[in-house]
C-alpha cells in the first residue's frame, strides 16, 4: 500500500493531469466506526461562538482555562480533558461579561427578536431565550428547557425590578450550560444498522471542523429539515462553509494545533544575544504561517506540501528585519518573495518554527528535529531512557559547533537509535539562529549543514524541504492530522481503512486541503458510530 | 468495614468532592487530630512550593541529621529559617522513571506511576495529594484550594487523569478572583447580596442540565461531566457562605488595588507571593500549589549565560552554573517564608499554621534522577510536625512517606499514599511531634 501511494505520489505531485486511477468510492471501503466524541470548546471556539451570538467585540477580564495537548493535539485534549473547578468558576464569571455586553443598548436590537412591554415580559422573555438557547446549543431546544429560562429571567427580573437585568441571568444560564460549553454527542439508531450521529451533532461536527465556530442558521435549518440524513446534502453544506470567509478560520485553528502555533505567545529570548526579539515577534511569527496557509490552501486552492517548498511569504517590519529584506509595507502584512536561490523557504524556513524549536539562547537541532517528526511526519519519538546521561559535551576547542558536540554524543548507540532520526534533520536547519536569523558561521566556526532524511544524504533547508515534500509520510500525516481534528479522537483500527482511502484521494487531489475536507465529510467515518 | 481499595477511594473522592474521603481510619491518629483540633484557634494549612528542574544532590544535603542542621551549600540561602524548616533527605520516588521530570514528578505527588496503563507520563494518573487534603480540609474556606505561581505552562496539581487544576500566573486575574466583587472582608455582617440568589437560580438549571447530560453518555464523558459538577458545587458552597457573617481575623489586611503583572519572574514571583499570604492570613483557602518554576524552564537567572534546563544537561563537572540556579531558587523561597512568618497569628506566625511542602521533579536534572529526591517541609502544621530537623534515609526509602506524613499532619486520616511499589503505609515518624 504504501509503496503504490509513493508511486501515485510521485505522478500527481506538481502536475494538473487527471489521475490516472479513478477514485475509490468513500461507500465501498470497509469500515468498523469508532466512538463517539464530547469535545469541549476551545478558547477560540468559545469565542467565535458567543461572536455568533451576539455579534464581534465581546471581551472577557477573565481567561478561560487553556486548551490541554493530548498527543500534540488541543483538538485531541478537547475530547477527553476534564474543567477544573477554577475552570468552572472561570466560565460562571465569563457568562455574565458576555451576557451584560449582549444586552448594551447598542448592541440587543441586533440580535433580540423582541421589544420588552413590561419589567417581567414572560411572551419576549420566552421568544429571546428559545432562539438564542437553539443557536447556542445547536439543536431544538424543548417547551421544558424554556420554561426554566425564563423562570430564571423573571425571577431575577422580579428581584431587580428591570427587564434587562433578569434577562442576564437567562442569558448566563444559556452560557453555563454544558449544551453551550460542549458538543455533546448521544447519536441515535442508524436506520441502514448500527449507530449513527443525529443530524444536529452532524452540523456541529461540521462546522466547527470547517469554519472552528458553530452552525450557522442555514445549516441548522438544514439539519432540522432532515437534509443532512444523505450523504447529497451534507456535501452541499459542505460546499457551502468551505466557500465561506470563515473556512479561513477552521484552516487556520488546524494550523495552530498541528504546528503548535500558540507556543509563540511565550517567546522567550535572551535579548542580548537577539536584538530582533520583541514582545509581539512571536505574533507576527504566528500570522506569517498562518497567511501562508490561507495563500497555499485558499487563495491558490493548491498542495498542501506548497507549504514546505514556497518561496512566497507575509511579513511585517520585523520579520523583513529578521529576514534582511526590505520591508514591503510600514504599518501592515504583505507578500513577498525570499531569494530564488537562497536557503529560505517554506514554513521550516519561517520564525515560527525556527525560533519555537530552539532555547532561549541557542539552537536545538533536537528540538528541530523532533518537531519535524511529531507534526509534519505523525512518527514522535520516544523521552528518553531514564538514567541515562542526556547532556552533549561543551562547546570547547575541540568541540566549536553544535555539530560536533552532538557528533559525539550520537557516537553512543543508546541515544542514537532515537537522536539521529531528529538531530540529522535538525542539523541542516544550523545556519538558522535561535529566533531564525541567518548565520554563516557558529562563533567563527562554518556551518555544515549536511544532513540525512531516512538514508537520503542532503545538504541545507532547501533540499530538505523537497524531500520532506515528497516523502509519503508527509502526505500521509496531513490527511492523519485533519481526520483527528475532524473527530476529535485518533482513528480506530476499524477506521484504518478509510483513512489511507482518504490518503488515496488526498493524493490523487494534488494533496489540497479543500477536496479532503470535502472527503472526509462525506466518508462514512464521519456520520456512522460505533454500536455500544 | 471492609477496607475500601485505593482504587474506590479515589473514585469516590472524584465523585463527591465535597464528602470526607472515607479513607480508613487509624484511631490513634485520629484522637491526636481532635485534641489538636480542640486546642487550635488557627486553621492548619497545607502548601506545596514546586521549582522545575531539580538541585545537585552532592551540595544539597546537610552534613548532619537531627536538630540542629546546618546548611549546606545550596540551602545556605535559607540559613535564617532553619529553625522552622525540615529538610527530608535520601528518599526515592518508586516509579519507572520512563518520562524526564514527570515520571518523578506526577510519581510523588500522586503516588502512581504516570507510564502505567494507557498512562504515556503527559498526565497525573490520580489525584495529586493536595486535592486529597482539599477534600478534607477546604470545605469551610470560599476557595478549596488555590493553584497559583510565577508560571502557567504546566499543570501540577491534578483531580485526577486528565482533569488538572491550571495554574494562575497572573497576579489581576488572581487578586480579581480572590479579592475582587465578591470579596466579604472579615467582620462582615452585612446583608447578603440579593444577587447571590439569582446566581444560585442560574446553578440550578445548569446542574439539571449536567445530570441529564450525564445520563445520556458514556461513562468517560459522564466523569467528565462529574467533575464539571463539582465545580459548580464548589461555586455554590461560596455563594452560601457569602451569605453569613464573617468571623473577624486579625491578620487579614486584603489588597485593594488590583497589581500590575510584571514581565521579570522574580518581581512576578513576589507580587505573587504577597497574594498568596494574603489570602491565607484571610482565610480565602486552606490549601495551594504554588509554582516558582516548571520542569524544562530555561530561565536565565542573574549572573548567568544560559538557561536553567539546558544548563542542567549540557554543563559539566560540578556544574557551578546549575547550582547558582538553585541558589537563587532557594533564595526566592526564603522569601516566600519570610512573607509566610511575617503574618503575626496568636503567639506564632502564619507559617507555624502551615505545613508547606518545598520540592521539584527530579534531583540531579542531568540524569533525571529520582533518588536523593529534594523535599522540604516548612512550618509546623499547628505543632503536628517537628522543625527544624534533617531527616535522612540511608537506604533509599519510598519518598511516598512524605506525602503521608503531611496528610496525616494536616487531618487527613489516610491508611496508605500511592500506588504498586510506592504503596506506603508508614508515616516518618521523626517529623512528627
Amino acid at each position: 500500500m504504501r509503496a503504490a501511494l509513493f508511486v501515485l505520489m510521485l505522478s500527481a505531485c506538481g502536475t494538473a493531469a487527471p489521475p490516472a486511477e479513478p477514485l475509490v468510492d468513500l461507500g465501498d471501503v470497509p469500515l468498523d466506526p469508532g466512538p463517539a466524541v464530547t469535545s469541549r470548546l476551545s478558547r477560540a471556539q468559545y469565542a467565535a461562538s458567543v461572536e455568533a451570538l451576539f455579534g464581534s467585540g465581546i471581551t472577557l477580564s477573565v481567561a478561560l482555562e487553556p486548551d490541554t495537548r493530548v498527543d500534540g493535539l488541543a483538538a485531541l485534549g478537547a475530547g477527553i480533558s476534564a474543567t477544573s473547578p477554577s475552570g468552572v468558576e472561570e466560565y460562571e464569571v465569563a457568562s455574565y461579561e458576555v451576557a451584560t455586553q449582549a444586552l448594551s443598548p447598542e448592541r440587543r436590537e441586533a440580535w433580540m427578536p423582541c421589544v420588552p412591554a413590561a419589567t417581567v415580559d414572560e411572551d419576549c422573555a420566552r421568544v429571546t431565550l428559545a432562539s438564542l438557547a437553539r443557536r447556542a446549543w445547536r439543536r431544538p431546544v424543548t417547551d421544558g428547557e424554556v420554561d426554566a429560562l425564563v423562570a430564571v429571567t423573571s425571577g431575577a427580573a422580579s428581584t431587580l425590578n428591570d427587564f434587562w437585568g433578569g434577562l442576564e441571568y437567562g442569558i448566563a444560564a444559556v452560557l453555563q450550560s454544558p449544551y453551550f460549553l460542549y458538543r455533546p454527542e448521544i447519536g441515535e439508531a442508524d436506520p441502514n444498522g448500527g449507530r449513527r450521529r443525529t443530524s444536529f451533532e452532524l452540523a456541529t461536527r461540521l462546522s466547527y471542523l470547517i469554519t472552528d465556530g458553530p452552525p450557522d442558521s442555514a445549516l441548522l435549518d438544514a439539519a432540522e429539515a432532515g437534509e443532512l440524513d444523505t450523504t447529497e446534502g451534507l456535501e452541499a453544506q459542505a460546499r457551502r462553509l468551505i466557500a465561506s470567509p470563515e473556512a479561513r478560520r477552521g484552516m487556520r485553528a488546524w494550523l495552530t494545533d498541528v504546528l503548535k502555533l500558540d507556543a509563540l505567545d511565550h517567546l522567550d529570548k535572551d535579548p542580548e544575544l537577539f536584538p530582533n526579539i520583541s514582545a509581539t515577534l512571536g505574533a507576527s511569527a504566528r500570522e506569517e504561517t498562518l497567511r501562508l496557509g490561507e495563500y497555499v490552501a485558499f487563495d491558490k486552492d493548491t498542495d498542501l506540501r506548497t507549504l514546505l517548498t514556497t518561496r512566497t511569504t507575509f511579513v511585517d517590519r520585523e520579520l523583513a528585519a529578521v529576514y534582511r529584506v526590505q520591508a514591503p509595507s510600514l504599518d501592515a502584512f504583505a507578500q513577498i518573495e525570499l531569494p530564488a536561490k537562497g536557503e529560505r523557504r517554506g514554513l521550516l524556513g519561517q520564525v515560527s518554527f525556527l525560533a519555537s524549536h530552539s532555547h532561549s539562547t541557542a539552537t536545538s537541532a533536537t528540538l528541530r528535529g523532533q518537531a519535524i517528526r511529531e507534526s509534519l511526519l505523525c512518527s514522535p519519538l520516544p523521552p528518553p531512557p531514564a538514567g541515562v546521561n542526556t547532556s552533549i559535551p561543551a562547546t570547547d576547542a575541540e568541540r566549536p559547533t553544535l555539530r560536533d558536540r552532538v557528533t559525539a554524543h550520537l557516537a553512543d548507540p543508546s541515544c542514537a537509535s532515537c537522536h539521529t532520526r531528529m538531530d540529522l534533520i535538525g542539523l541542516p536547519l544550523e545556519n538558522f539562529d535561535a529566533i531564525g536569523r541567518w548565520r554563516d558561521d557558529e562563533a567563527g566556526y562554518p556551518i555544515d549543514a549536511s544532513g540525512t532524511l531516512d538514508g537520503v544524504d542532503f545538504r541545507g533547508l532547501s533540499e530538505m524541504a523537497d524531500l520532506l515534500a515528497a516523502d509519503p509520510m508527509l502526505t500521509d500525516c496531513l490527511v492523519l492530522q485533519v481526520v483527528r481534528r475532524a473527530l476529535g479522537r485518533a482513528p480506530g483500527d476499524g477506521e484504518d481503512e478509510m483513512v489511507d482511502a482518504l490518503r488515496a484521494r488526498f493524493d490523487q487531489q494534488d494533496a489540497r486541503l479543500q477536496p479532503l475536507w470535502l472527503d472526509l465529510v462525506r466518508s462514512p467515518m464521519f456520520r456512522r458510530l460505533e454500536s455500544p | 468495614m471492609k477496607p475500601l481499595s485505593r482504587r474506590q477511594v479515589l473514585r469516590g473522592m472524584l465523585g463527591s468532592a465535597l464528602i470526607t474521603v472515607p479513607l480508613p481510619f487509624l484511631p490513634s491518629l485520629g484522637r491526636r487530630g481532635q485534641a489538636r483540633a480542640a486546642e487550635g484557634v488557627f486553621p492548619t494549612r497545607f502548601g506545596n512550593f514546586n521549582w522545575g528542574n531539580g538541585m545537585v544532590p552532592e551540595h544539597w544535603t546537610p552534613a548532619t541529621t537531627g536538630a540542629g542542621w546546618a546548611p549546606s551549600r545550596l540551602l545556605a540561602p535559607l540559613a535564617r529559617h532553619t529553625d522552622v524548616l525540615s529538610v527530608v533527605s535520601g528518599y526515592e520516588v518508586k516509579v519507572p522513571n520512563i518520562s524526564p521530570h514527570t515520571s518523578g514528578k506526577f510519581g510523588f505527588l500522586t503516588g502512581i506511576d504516570p507510564n502505567r496503563g494507557s498512562g504515556d507520563g503527559t498526565y497525573a494518573l490520580g489525584p495529586t495529594f493536595d486535592q486529597i487534603i482539599a477534600a478534607a480540609i477546604g470545605g469551610t474556606t470560599p476557595f478549596r484550594s488555590i493553584e497559583c505561581g510565577v508560571t502557567s505552562e504546566q499543570v501540577i496539581s491534578w483531580n485526577g487523569p486528565n482533569a488538572g487544576n491550571p495554574t494562575q500566573a497572573d497576579p489581576a486575574a488572581l487578586f480579581r478572583r480572590l479579592f475582587g466583587d465578591s470579596f466579604r472582608p472579615p467582620g462582615s455582617d452585612a446583608p447578603p447580596d440579593p444577587k447571590l440568589a439569582l446566581r444560585q437560580s442560574v446553578l440550578d438549571v445548569v446542574t439539571g442540565h449536567l445530570g441529564t447530560l450525564k445520563g445520556q453518555l458514556g461513562r468517560d464523558d459522564a466523569t467528565r461531566l462529574e467533575q464539571h459538577l463539582d465545580g459548580i458545587r464548589e461555586i455554590e458552597r461560596r455563594i452560601a457562605q457569602l451569605q453569613l457573617p464573617t468571623p473577624a481575623l486579625d491578620a487579614c489586611v486584603p489588597p485593594t488595588v488590583e497589581p500590575s503583572n510584571p514581565a521579570a519572574f522574580k518581581e512576578r514571583h513576589a507580587v505573587m507571593t504577597d497574594l498568596m499570604v494574603t489570602a491565607l492570613a484571610c482565610d480565602q483557602t486552606r490549601v495551594f500549589t504554588y509554582v516558582f518554576s516548571e520542569h524544562n524552564n530555561n530561565w536565565v537567572y542573574d549572573g548567568l549565560k544560559d538557561g536553567h534546563h539546558r544548563m542542567t544537561h549540557d554543563e559539566l563537572g560540578d556544574q557551578p552554573g546549575v547550582q547558582e540556579c538553585v541558589l537563587q531558587i532557594m533564595e526566592q523561597l526564603a522569601l516566600f517564608l519570610d512573607a509566610l512568618r511575617a503574618v503575626p497569628e496568636g503567639d506564632g506566625t502564619l507559617l507555624d499554621h502551615c505545613a508547606l511542602l518545598c520540592s521539584s521533579d527530579v534531583s540531579l536534572g542531568r540524569l533525571h534522577a529520582l533518588d536523593e529526591f529534594p523535599t522540604m517541609i516548612a512550618g509546623g502544621a499547628n505543632g503536628a510536625l517537628r522543625t527544624g530537623i534533617h531527616v535522612r534515609s540511608e537506604v533509599g526509602a519510598s519518598a511516598a512517606a512524605i506525602p503521608l506524613t503531611l496528610m496525616r499532619a494536616v487531618g487527613v486520616r489516610a491508611a496508605s499514599f500511592g500506588e504498586d511499589d510506592c504503596m506506603e503505609t508508614e508515616s516518618i515518624g521523626e517529623l512528627e511531634a
